[in-house]
């Protein structure tokens, strides 16, 4: 079972982190300010730590956060803020953060995170070939081939597939695209995602026996070759 | 220890008028020194010559004549009515006794000196200040020349104390043009201060008074005026962005909570509840997005984003935006195509320059019908590098164009979207220092961003 540790004061936001992580069958400890916090993110190991900002007494996460990297901890940390300046993004990342999140959130948007971020410690960096179902993709020529046939891909609509890839299983959302993908850290108007998942699914699923890429209402999108099988625990 | 200044003290008009009163006082006894000098001191100067030369004739005189000779010539001196008052001429003999002369002898001024000497003596009767030249002649006489000062020493004591007294008138005078200058200073600036108390009160409408005279405090009040004007104009917007921001997030409320209670009121296990939920959490979604961008367009105002701008290429934010679109206008069915300029480099943040340009190209798409045509292009000019989205839809108004921009102002309901996009825009380019700048395309809308060229810097 993967352990997550949440150091967040408020408690509805905790046990609403907490509750999803858990169905996720995550197993999930509290910590309700920093000094707790503290004291059991180095009395233990976690897979996750997932981190308030602003804690009581004027605590700041990013102190925690600081002192854990300072002691050569490793685990991934994810910062939620209602701070949503990009300067205080940037110093998150600077301290050490490998996910920053801001209030208010979807559940959904933080799971496909969550998954990313545990998923990203688990994958080697010298992969150089995957296969899902019929569809081999070399990771280093670019190359993409169903059944045997090459699929030309456009350079960003690789980077797309590689990057639902790295993540199969799992759903990831349209500003974790938008991030990995563009490297954009905002919005549009439009879900200009949205149509080059289909343009990508055109090319890749059309004619398929099995699609492989698949939408996961009121998240995002998912590669798998079981189609939307429920999340499950590594 | 405190030191207590007196209130005078801290006026700087006062502090002004009164150094430059110092320096008048010196600059006028430095005059009236000179003035002295030149008068008093060149007059004895020319006095003391004489005395020499009388001297010198008369020793001569003894030397080739003798005493008894000298003695006649100086009875003759005496007698022959020049000079009268002043001249002193006085012969010693060995013994000494007076020979002849007009000073009262005393035995303790007899002793030769180098130089001719002041004494107090008695002269013709009556006490006087004289300068005498001593002199011991051949035989052991002494022979006294000299001249009585009386008249030059009154005359002394009258420049002095003529010096003494406008010196005085001048201080007097400057200290009165002290106070006269800190009450006219006080006077201009007390009109500013009342209006600074007025405006700290609440009364943000006060002005400061502009006098007729173009002087300093003329141009001091325009120039608050001003800056009381921007800051209104600036308090205004807030009112207006506040009432704005109450009246867009207001109205998803209530329909949420008209959907919940609606759902409420029925039994708990009626059908409209899960509905009502899904309802609402996409409301709060949609609100939270617009706080997002709310959020986003104050950060970019606050200019806290200008420490991480750097050289970024207008090309490159072009291609990647129109890549990132491609795929939204062919599914519209909507013609990208682009013209792109050598090498226009701005200095900024790409992340927010690349938001911009996708504001500007999302709304293209958006207002332009199947079988439209957009054209993005790049320039660079001198000064300026520009960056333009051309539509071929129905464009703006210009009666509409000074509007766009403001926040939640949409001019078509119809079409999805919070009326914050070009709002960001616009606090994207002022940002950056440039400018958006809307124009006809003949049809459609060419919607320009105006950036400074990077110098290098």
């Amino acid at each position: 079972m993967r352990r997550c540790l949440i150091i967040e004061d408020d408690a509805d936001n905790a046990r609403y982190i907490a509750d999803g992580l858990r169905e996720l069958g995550w197993f999930v400890s509290l910590a309700r300010n920093g000094a707790d916090g503290i004291e059991r993110a180095t009395g233990a190991i976690w897979d996750l730590i997932v981190l308030d900002r602003m804690l009581p007494n004027e605590v700041d996460g990013l102190a925690i956060l600081k002192t854990l990297r300072g002691m050569g901890q490793s685990t991934p940390v994810l910062i939620l803020s209602a701070l949503s300046a990009t300067d205080e993004r940037v110093r998150g990342l600077q301290a050490g953060c490998d996910d920053y999140l801001t209030k208010p959130f979807a559940f959904s948007e933080l799971a496909a995170r969550v998954e990313a971020l545990v998923r990203r410690s688990q994958f080697g960096k010298d992969v150089r070939e995957m296969r899902v179902a019929d569809m081999r993709v070399d990771l280093i020529a670019r190359r993409v081939e169903r059944s045997g046939r090459t699929i030309p891909l456009q350079p960003r609509e690789f980077r797309l597939l590689a990057y639902l890839l790295f993540h199969q299983g799992r759903a990831v959302t349209r500003t974790m695209l938008l991030e990995a993908v563009w490297d954009y850290r905002f919005d549009p108007q439009t879900n200009v995602i949205d149509v080059h998942i289909s343009r990508l699914r055109n090319k890749i699923d059309r004619d398929a026996a099995v699609p492989l890429i698949h939408t996961v209402r009121g998240v995002g999108y998912m590669l798998s070759a079981d189609g939307l099988a429920p999340q499950t625990s590594a | 220890m405190t030191i207590v200044v007196p209130r005078w003290w801290t006026s700087i008009a006062f502090r002004q008028a009164l150094i430059y009163a110092a320096l008048v006082v010196l600059t006028m006894t430095v005059l009236l020194a000179v003035f002295y000098q030149q008068t008093v001191g060149v007059w004895q100067q020319r006095i003391d010559h004489q005395i020499d030369a009388t001297t010198q004739r008369l020793v001569d005189y003894f030397e080739h004549k003798g005493a008894a000779a000298l003695a006649t010539h100086i009875t003759g001196l005496l007698g022959d009515g020049i000079d009268s008052d002043t001249e002193v001429y006085t012969l010693v003999d060995p013994a000494g006794h007076k020979v002849v002369g007009n000073l009262a002898l005393e035995p303790d001024i007899l002793a030769p000196t180098r130089d001719i000497v002041e004494h107090r003596v008695v002269r013709a009767g009556r006490s006087s200040e004289s300068r005498l030249r001593i002199t011991h002649l051949g035989d052991g006489g002494v022979l006294v020349v000299g001249r009585d000062m009386q008249d030059q020493r009154e005359l002394d004591r009258l420049v002095r104390r003529a010096s003494l007294l406008s010196a005085l008138v001048t201080l007097l005078m400057a200290v009165a043009g002290a106070l006269f200058l800190r009450r006219q200073l006080e006077q201009r600036i007390s009109a500013i201060r009342q209006t600074a108390v007025r405006i700290e009160r609440g009364d943000l409408a006060q002005r400061v008074p502009v006098s007729q005279q173009q002087d300093e405090f003329a141009r001091l009040s325009r120039d608050i005026n001003a800056m009381l004007d921007r800051i209104h104009a600036l308090m205004e917007g807030v009112r207006h962005v506040s009432n704005t921001i109450a009246h867009n997030i207001r109205t998803p409320l209530s329909r949420i909570l008209a959907r919940l209670r609606t759902a409420q009121a029925e039994r708990p296990q009626a059908a409209g509840l899960p509905e009502a939920v899904a309802f609402a959490i996409g409301e709060i979604e949609d609100l939270n997005v617009v706080f997002d961008k709310l959020l986003q367009i104050a950060e970019v105002e606050s200019g806290a984003r200008r420490q991480g701008f750097g050289p970024v290429s207008l090309n490159a934010i072009a291609i990647n935006v129109l890549e990132l679109y491609d795929a939204v206008a062919e599914a519209k069915g909507v013609t990208l195509t682009h013209t792109l300029d050598a090498d226009p480099v701005t200095a900024g943040d790409g992340d927010l320059l690349a938001n911009a340009m996708a504001n500007l190209l999302d709304n293209a798409i958006k207002y332009t019908d199947g079988g439209g045509a957009i054209h993005v292009d790049t320039r660079r000019g001198a000064a300026a590098v520009t960056i333009s989205v051309r539509d071929n839809g129905p464009g703006i108004p210009q009666t509409e164009r000074s509007r766009v921009g403001t926040r939640f102002h949409r001019l078509d309901r119809s079409v999805p979207g919070w009326g914050l996009g070009l709002a960001s825009v616009i606090a994207i380019a002022r940002l950056h220092g440039g400018d958006l700048q809307l124009a006809d395309a003949n049809p459609g809308l060419i919607a320009r961003l105006v950036l400074p060229a990077f110098d290098g810097s």
